[in-house]
């Protein structure tokens, strides 16, 4: 093992499957301690990279270690330290959780002496004591979930990578397996794949946007926020005079800009594209204010969108 | 070791918790017993080597719904990116599945000597011949087995592995038929020395020779390392 700050570290990775280029010379690194979010929309490449750092599949040019071990050439030791959750759950179906879980404890090299304990650790983790006996194949979407993240959290990998772990659970149970994710962030390297840009600012100290195989940018939540909330937007509908409503607009807090068109049909109504802050109630003081002077038609609040975002992270660093 | 220790623990649990398992010892079971009974009742053969022989050729058609499940089983189920992510050195992997498909062999072997009790109490069959037949059909299953393990890493269908696996087995055991049609020596040499089913015939004799035991052996060690290649390749 090579001495490293960064647990995990990706150097002008590309990926390409016969003519499709999947990657395109990804770097970033991941340190002990943080949980980094890997954020990108269905396709972007983001569970490619996962499994590149697993070690399932090799990159075609560039360089990929974990822990200070090369993928390329000592994937079985580098894998001593990594917990993989795949997308789908890699579970038999035919055995029971305990066995499964026996098996991959015994594939990591858990001594039988401390399999006991190390089974009722990340079962208790993972809330999965109630069907400890059961078949895989009984077992509901979130037990499924849940226990595909308690095989990687066996033998407390220095690396964990979580590809889509919250997806299918209820809310509850997305809960619950963010605070497992936060409390083993606490002192181990966590690369988490989401495309919920919710789950990225909540739990990770830094957040890498990937899209079409390219890394858009490597920033923190906050930075995302403020991303997401010019991106924020409302839109009116609404009979007024332009000037009047545009002035009235722009003196209410959380209004940034706003964008105002008449009808086509040359008729009175004006529809009013609103880029507001996520503050709360924005949208409710907007209502009032034109509601109390004009006739106002119809209010609609648009969600920042993965795609909204990256967009306008493109935007930035077009003007950076 | 302790990594092919744990895939072949794991695999022996996902046989006997599926029904493939059962299935093939059954029918195998059942398809030996008949020839059994046929050879020795009906055709009044006083030796095990017609039953031997049918044994054979019933496990040709048999070993491929043992093996495909190995590697394609895997694939199909997602449950490939665990086993290949996990600290295991691909000749574990592979080791450890073999020995589990081979642990089925054994199983089927043991229940036809149920078939023997007869045998002994109506003759005095030749203990020695009936070993000797028993270690060919053990070398030969862990041939096939050994070749269904390489084509089923090559694919993730598991009808895909088995029909390939048993048209590549039939076409070892019946490659010795080649021999009659030629005139070049060595052409018949090589076809007479690829025949799973000549090597066999030596075995159900009562000829217990190392070249046999070797060549069942080195076919095995072939398709393994393949095997491991092929899996490290498919990275």
């Amino acid at each position: 093992m090579t001495s490293g700050a960064s647990s995990i570290v990706l150097e002008s990775v590309s990926k390409r499957y016969g003519s499709r280029q999947i990657l395109h010379e990804l770097s970033f690194t991941v340190d002990r301690g943080e949980i980094v979010g890997f954020l990108g929309p269905n396709g972007a490449g983001k569970t490619t990279t996962m499994r590149i750092i697993a070690g399932f599949t090799a990159a075609t040019s560039g360089r990929v270690s974990v822990g200070g071990y090369d993928m390329a050439t000592q994937n079985v030791e580098a894998a001593r330290l990594i917990g993989y959750v795949p997308e789908r759950p890699p579970l038999y179906d035919t055995l029971d959780v305990r066995s499964y879980l026996r098996f991959v404890a015994r594939a990591k090299g858990i001594r039988r002496a401390a399999m006991g304990a190390e089974l009722e650790r990340v079962s208790g983790a993972c809330r999965l004591e109630a069907v400890f006996r059961q078949e895989i194949y009984k077992l509901s979407k979130g037990f499924r979930q849940r226990l595909g993240l308690a095989q990687a959290l066996l033998g407390s990998p220095a690396v964990l990578l979580l590809d889509e772990p919250t997806a299918g659970l209820d809310p509850g149970q997305i809960h619950e397996t963010r605070e497992v994710i936060r409390a083993f962030g606490e002192d181990h390297a966590v690369l988490l794949s989401t495309h919920l840009l919710a789950e990225a600012t909540l739990i990770c100290r830094r957040v890498a946007i990937i899209n079409h195989g390219r890394l858009l940018a490597i920033d923190s939540p906050t930075g995302l926020q403020r991303a997401m909330e010019q991106t924020n937007r409302v839109t009116l509908q609404v009979v007024a005079p332009p000037q009047a409503l545009r002035a009235e607009l722009l003196s209410l807090d959380g209004v940034a800009a706003l964008n105002i068109q008449a009808s086509p049909d040359g008729g009175p109504m004006l529809t009013v594209d609103v880029q507001v802050t996520s503050s709360n109630g924005v949208e409710a003081a907007i209502a009032r204010s034109v509601a109390a002077r004009w006739s106002l038609h119809r209010l609609e609040r648009h969600q920042p969108t993965l795609e909204s975002v990256f967009l306008r992270y493109v935007k930035d660093t077009e003007r950076a | 070791m302790s990594g092919a220790l744990a895939v072949y623990q794991k695999e022996l649990l996902t046989y006997f918790r599926s029904p493939i398992a059962y299935y093939v010892v059954a029918v195998y079971l059942l398809g030996a017993g008949y020839f059994f009974l046929y050879n020795i009742f009906l055709a009044g053969e006083t030796a095990m080597a017609g039953t031997f022989q049918n044994m054979g050729i019933l496990l040709i058609t048999l070993a491929p719904l043992i093996s495909m499940r190995l590697f394609a089983a895997e694939y199909s189920a997602g449950t490939a990116e665990l086993l290949l992510t996990l600290p295991l050195a691909p000749w574990q992997i592979v080791l450890g599945k073999y020995l589990g498909a081979v642990s089925i062999l054994l199983l089927i072997a043991a229940g036809t000597v149920v078939n023997l009790v007869p045998l002994y109490l109506f003759g005095t069959p030749e203990t020695l011949t009936i070993v000797s037949g028993y270690i060919g059909f053990i070398l030969l299953g862990m041939a096939c087995l050994a070749l269904g393990e390489l084509f089923s890493v090559v694919t993730h269908n598991q009808i895909v592995a088995a029909l390939i696996t048993a048209a590549v087995l039939l076409a070892f055991w019946f490659v010795g038929h080649l021999q009659t049609f030629q005139a070049s020596d060595a052409l018949r040499s090589l076809f007479g020395y690829l025949s799973f089913a000549l090597h066999f015939a030596d075995f159900i004799q009562g000829l217990l020779r190392t070249d046999n035991v070797m060549f069942f052996l080195v076919v095995s060690a072939i398709a393994l390392t393949l095997t491991a290649g092929a899996l490290q390749w498919r990275r």
